[in-house]
This record gives C-alpha cells, sequence and structure tokens, in this order.
C-alpha cells in the first residue's frame, strides 16, 4: 500500500466497534481501511483445549492468553493516585471479542436517564426508543441466544436463538433466587446454539475466554471482516499502531499517522472520515496525543473533557459447593461457560442509600480445577477425598455492579514515558467514589444471602475494598447533551471535528450494571448509518 | 498412557446420541495433541537432587496415593515446583531454599512426617516462617497436582474439554424451582 493511498473512512481498532463500523460502510459503498495495532491471530495457535499439563507452566502464567497480549501494551500504562483498579488493553484483530464470555445485554430506558430518575451524573444524549431499533440490528448479525424475559430493567429483542440448558447447579439457584423474589433467567450471548450465518453452534468446551477455535462465539474476525472483505472495499493494515490523528488547515481529520510495528517505520493514511475504535483508554491516548497549533490539548478536546469520567464495573464473586451435588459421578459440566444470568433486582426492594445495583454473572469460569483445593485446610488422603467429592457441587457467581461516572477520573498521557514506538502512554487516575463504596458492600451482603439460601460450603473473593474493571471499562470520550461537558453528539461524533467519530466504550455517557459490548456495537451501528447518510448528502 | 484414557472416554461418550459427538477433526486434533512431558526427560533447574527428593516426599504427603488415584509423586508434582521456582524472581526463591531449611532442620529432631504437621498447624494464621512455607508448599502441590493427567483425569474423572453436539440439560425433578 503507498504511504499516501487515499480512502473514504478509517477505522482505527478491530475490536466490536470497529468491527461493525467497518462492515456497515464497506456494504454501504465506502472505501475503508483499518488500522489494527495487533496481528490477526491463527486458529492454529489459540492453545484453548491444550490442556494444562501440555503448557509449559500449566496456565498459571497465562499461557493461553499470550497470543492476544503482545508486545508491551501491559506494561505501557501507568496508574497514579488510584484504586485497585485494572485496564485491558489486547493488541490483536479482534480485540476483546477474541477471548470473552458474549454476554449481550441491552440497557434498560432508565440506563439512559441516571439524572431524571435518580438524581445523580447526567441523562445521555439518546433514549432506549432511539437505540432499540439498532439493538435489534446487531442481535441479529451476531446471533444472540436466550429468551424474552419480559422484564422492564432487561429489555429483549424478538430473534433470539435458542437459550443454553441449564446445569443442575443452575437450577439450584433459580430455586433459591426464586424463593427470594430474584429472577433468574437464561443469559442472552453471542454464542450459536444452532448454525447460523455460515457458521457453527457452540460445541460446549468452556474455553470462551481463550478464543473460540471454530467461531461459534461472535468475534470480529470470525463475523464482521469476512463481511466487509467480499465488499471489495475493505483494507486491512495490522500491526500498525496509530500514532496520532492529523488535520488539515481547516482543522479537519485528514489522515492517521501509525507504526508499522514489523518494519517500526512510520507511514501514514489519508482518509475523508476517521471512526476511533481502539477501547476506552487507548482512544482518549490517541486524541490527546493528537496535537497540533489548532488542537494543543489534544483533538477533540476544546472543553479540556478528553480522557476525563473514566468508569466501569466493579465485581466480586462467590464461590459455592452445593451439598446435594457433592459425591455424585462426574459429568461434563464445561457448557459455554455462563449459561444462566441474575439480572439487576435491588429496586425491585425499595429505596436504597445509594444508586445504581449490579447483575450476577453465573458459572463463567472453567471446571477443570478444583478451586476448593486451595482454599480447604489440611492435606492427606482425607484432604484429597474431600477436594474429589465437592467437586461436583461447584458453583459460581460473581457481581457485576455499576460505577459512577465523574470528571475526578481521568486517564491522561504523559510524554516523558513513552512506549516501546515513542508514544506517550497512558496514565490513569482513579478512586471509587462513596455510592460506590456503599454499591459494593449491599452487592457483596446480598451475595451472601443468596449463598445462604443454597445449602453448602461457601468461599468469597471479598476483600476490604472494591476492585474494578472487569474488563468493562468505558467513558473518557462522552457523549452528551452539554458540549461543555461532553465531547460527542448522539451520533459518536466529535463537536469540535466534524469528521471524527469516537464509538468505542469511551462514548458512554454513564455506565449500568450490563455487560457494555452490545451497548457499544449498537452505538457504533447508529453512527455508521450516520456517516452514510452525512456522506450521502455531502456532509463528510 | 493418559491422552489414550481420555480418548477412550471421549469415543466412548460418542457413541451416547444423547450427549457427545466427536468430529473427525476434532478426533485427529485429539490424537494429535503433544502428550505431557515424561517426568525422567525433565532436567532439574533449581533444587538440588536431595531438595528434590525431599520435595516430592513432602508433596506426596499433601495429596497421597489412595485407593482412589495416585498421588503427588506419580504427578511429578516435585518436577512442576522446580520449573515454577526456577522461573520466579530472586524473593520467591529464597523463600523455597529457606523453607526447605527449616523444615529440614525440622525433621532433623523428629520425623518429616512430624515436621510436615507441626508446619501444618496453623494454616489459616500462619505466624512463624515454618508456617508460611506450609501454605505456600501446599498450593504449590495443589496447582501441580490437579493441573497434571494424573490430577486431572485419574483423581478428578474430568471429562470435560471436548466437543458435543448439544449441552446435557438437568432434567432431575428435584433441582427444579417450583412453577
Amino acid at each position: 500500500m503507498s504511504k499516501t493511498e487515499n480512502f473514504d473512512v478509517c477505522v482505527i481498532g478491530s475490536g466490536a466497534a470497529g468491527g461493525v463500523m467497518a462492515k456497515e460502510l464497506c456494504e454501504g459503498g465506502a472505501k475503508v481501511v483499518m488500522l489494527e495495532a495487533g496481528r490477526r491471530v491463527p486458529l492454529s495457535e489459540l492453545l484453548s483445549h491444550k490442556w494444562p499439563y501440555e503448557l509449559p507452566f500449566r496456565g498459571f502464567r497465562g499461557e493461553k492468553q499470550v497470543p492476544f497480549y503482545q508486545g508491551d501494551v501491559a506494561k505501557s500504562i501507568a496508574y497514579a493516585d488510584s484504586d485497585n483498579i485494572a485496564i485491558d488493553r489486547v493488541r490483536a484483530l479482534g480485540g476483546r471479542t477474541l477471548h470473552w464470555n458474549a454476554v449481550t445485554l441491552r440497557y434498560a430506558p432508565r440506563d439512559f436517564k441516571e439524572w431524571s430518575l435518580q438524581g445523580i451524573e447526567e441523562d445521555w444524549p439518546l433514549t432506549y426508543e432511539e437505540i432499540a431499533p439498532y439493538y435489534d440490528r446487531i442481535e441479529q448479525i451476531i446471533g444472540v441466544c436466550g429468551n424474552d424475559d419480559h422484564l422492564e430493567i432487561l429489555p429483549a429483542g424478538q430473534n433470539y436463538l435458542p437459550p443454553i440448558s441449564w446445569r443442575c447447579s443452575e437450577h439450584i439457584m433459580k430455586r433459591a433466587t426464586s424463593a427470594m423474589g430474584i429472577p433468574l433467567i437464561a443469559v442472552r450471548k453471542a454464542v450459536l446454539t444452532r448454525p447460523y450465518d455460515q457458521r457453527p453452534p457452540c460445541h460446549y468446551c468452556g474455553h470462551c475466554m481463550d478464543g473460540c477455535d471454530v467461531a461459534s462465539i461472535f468475534s470480529t474476525p470470525g463475523c464482521m471482516l469476512p463481511k466487509a472483505q467480499a465488499t471489495g472495499n475493505f483494507t486491512l493494515r495490522q500491526n500498525a499502531l496509530a500514532r496520532e490523528i492529523l488535520v488539515d488547515r481547516e482543522g479537519l481529520a485528514s489522515a492517521v499517522s501509525f507504526i508499522d510495528t514489523e518494519t517500526r517505520t512510520e507511514q501514514q493514511v489519508n482518509a475523508a472520515v476517521v471512526v476511533v475504535c481502539c477501547s476506552t483508554v487507548e482512544s482518549a491516548r490517541l486524541l490527546l496525543n493528537s496535537r497540533s497549533p489548532k488542537y494543543p490539548t489534544g483533538l477533540a478536546n476544546s472543553n479540556g473533557r478528553v480522557g476525563h469520567h473514566l468508569n466501569g464495573h466493579l465485581n466480586e464473586s462467590v464461590i459455592i459447593y452445593l451439598e446435594e451435588l457433592e459425591g455424585q459421578k462426574p459429568s461434563n459440566q464445561d457448557g459455554a461457560t455462563d449459561h444462566v444470568y441474575v439480572p439487576r433486582y435491588n429496586h425491585l426492594f425499595g429505596k436504597t442509600d445509594y444508586v445504581g445495583g449490579w447483575g450476577f454473572q453465573v458459572n463463567y469460569s472453567s471446571y477443570m480445577f478444583p478451586h476448593q483445593a486451595a482454599r480447604l485446610q489440611g492435606y492427606g488422603v482425607a484432604f484429597k477425598e474431600r477436594v474429589r467429592k465437592m467437586q461436583p457441587g461447584y458453583l459460581s457467581f460473581g457481581s457485576w455492579a455499576k460505577v459512577t461516572s465523574d470528571n475526578r477520573n481521568y486517564v491522561t498521557v504523559d510524554p516523558a514515558r513513552v512506549d516501546a514506538h515513542g508514544i506517550p502512554t497512558p496514565v490513569v487516575h482513579f478512586r471509587f467514589s462513596e455510592n460506590d463504596h456503599a454499591l459494593w458492600r449491599a452487592s457483596s451482603q446480598s451475595m451472601m444471602e443468596v449463598s445462604s439460601h443454597m445449602k453448602g460450603t461457601v468461599f468469597s473473593s471479598f476483600g476490604k475494598a472494591p476492585t474494578g474493571f472487569a474488563s468493562h471499562e468505558v467513558g473518557t470520550v462522552r457523549m452528551g447533551k452539554d458540549p461543555r461537558t461532553s465531547v460527542l453528539n448522539s451520533y459518536c461524533q466529535t463537536r469540535d471535528v466534524r469528521n471524527l467519530f469516537v464509538t468505542d466504550g469511551s462514548c458512554f455517557t454513564t455506565s449500568s450494571e450490563k455487560n457494555p459490548t452490545l451497548t457499544i456495537m449498537a452505538l457504533s451501528l447508529r453512527a455508521a448509518d450516520y456517516i452514510k447518510e452525512q456522506r450521502k448528502k455531502g456532509e463528510l | 498412557m493418559e491422552r489414550r484414557a481420555v480418548l477412550k472416554l471421549v469415543a466412548l461418550a460418542a457413541l451416547s446420541p444423547k450427549l457427545n459427538a466427536l468430529s473427525n477433526d476434532a478426533m485427529r486434533d485429539m490424537e494429535s495433541a503433544q502428550g505431557a512431558p515424561a517426568a525422567t526427560a525433565y532436567t532439574l533447574q533449581f533444587f538440588s537432587e536431595e531438595e528434590s527428593h525431599l520435595l516430592d516426599q513432602l508433596m506426596e504427603m499433601i495429596i497421597p496415593a489412595d485407593d482412589h488415584s495416585p498421588g503427588a509423586h506419580e504427578a511429578g508434582t516435585h518436577l512442576f515446583a522446580d520449573l515454577m521456582v526456577a522461573t520466579s524472581d530472586p524473593a520467591v526463591k529464597k523463600q523455597w531454599q529457606d523453607g526447605i531449611r527449616l523444615i529440614r532442620e525440622e525433621a532433623a529432631g523428629s520425623s518429616l512426617s512430624e515436621a510436615l504437621h507441626k508446619a501444618a498447624a496453623n494454616e489459616e494464621n500462619p505466624t512463624t516462617d515454618l508456617e508460611r512455607f506450609f501454605v505456600l508448599l501446599k498450593q504449590m502441590t495443589v496447582n501441580g497436582y490437579y493441573t497434571s493427567a494424573t490430577g486431572i483425569h485419574k483423581e478428578m474423572e474430568y471429562i470435560g474439554n471436548t466437543y458435543l453436539v448439544a449441552f446435557p440439560e438437568c432434567t432431575h425433578p428435584e433441582h427444579q424451582a417450583p412453577t
């Protein structure tokens, strides 16, 4: 590819947001170049089905994750004045869609109206009704299994694939939660339960987080990019680490400068529209690193809000060994990780002294390793036998809870601290709020109450303070109603630069307890439609 | 031998129309999978022969062979420990060197089993270096044993990590919530 080649659109990043954006724009006739900092991971490199004893360190040193986190990405981030949080940044074609549990939940109407209904944060600049058609479309594109459970807190579509069958432990959990008035439903996730869109159904190996070797779970390379490629309008640049978005004399985005990490040369693509989909922290980093005489504090940052309002999820987990299942003959319980979900329920039980809620993901970790062995006291024959007999009773669940959006939590860049390619690295500043602490205490207490309704041995992970973000970080380049406090309009278009869009999790106005990916994809799809319309009108 | 046993289990399961079916591709993948490295091929990288032998004895006491399955010795857990410690930072290496010295000193006045018994006396809230070493030793034993072919297949009789055509639904009436 020539260093001066021109494209209609440059999409930076190939995760959930970038994949749908590239597919839609290519199908709409635009010439699209996608820049991905990592490379395509061949299926032959996935270690999903490897046994621990076939790995050098039995998997304890993240061997199965190595294909997704290549390079110095883990090191090139700093946490200053921060509570206990961690931020994932994948460097591979497909981003985090390569290894995820694929839980795909719609935000509820109330999740877009925190200010109007709860008196905190602010309302989104769009409503559930405006995004609902895009939820419908994206669910059809990616294939989602589950049911319409007729819950106000978790709106549903009408075209789900059949839900995944439940394990014994999940029925037992529903028995307990039903007695408490808490709903427990079939999970909604982007995992195929029948052949769909030329992809095979799940084979229930339990290795979703290690990469799916047959593309039964949604991923950008397995679902979106083949469609983009088929149009003849798609160009992919792998190992292309974006350094800076360049602007023309009018202040419009005109090109993206990137490092080819293989040749270590700096290159450039020109584009009439630039869409940033690098993930929450990386997108803010790219805008802040894109400084010019016209934009001395970074691109789209005239109000100083780029990087601010970082938030995500806080979470805890519990493991229970159910007495009524202990001692049973071993059976294959791997499945597709989560099979059920407990939607937010705290709002059903009256007013609380905090705002927000949590949901429970259930059985999202592997059944292969007996976690109780690391927790039970003692040793010898009795210990060994106890570990074995407890294993069929294994049930785990975790709370994923809302973290409040706050201007004081932010990411910036440190020009003095650069990565292996000389690009300033992100520095995160984050503190949980009083509300976050109260929500964390309440969710932890509720987890123990639910556990106590199931007879068994309980182990919890609870520490002395909340931790985050469970790979669900959002904020930093927010959409909003008020131009003084937000960067984007409701179409993910930056207010300062009309041909610049940001459609990943960083565009969220506020967070809810739901996993963000489906909403990221729906917003990206909506933005893609808007870009197509604007291009037709000659506005872009 | 372990892998063959697993393949046999999987092949047997494939005969069940309700539960499992293994595709030809999947079977080829399974058969071509690299087996567990033979214990005899491993060369110690950190512990001396004598230290490794001591660890082998201690780990077999923590997870011993019994009527159901072999223990930590057959699983080669002491060799897993050698690899993990050899590739750890100096502080971890020192913990293991000090721990082995402490338990050896304790055993000199009694026996290895009595020394282990003393080390394990306060597992939940260890206060001495010997007690802290037991926690370290047990964790390594657990990690090594339950990720070995012996621990996964013989002891836990794990039959997952395979290809199913459908996930078996729980249909036990006693587990269901009242409707």
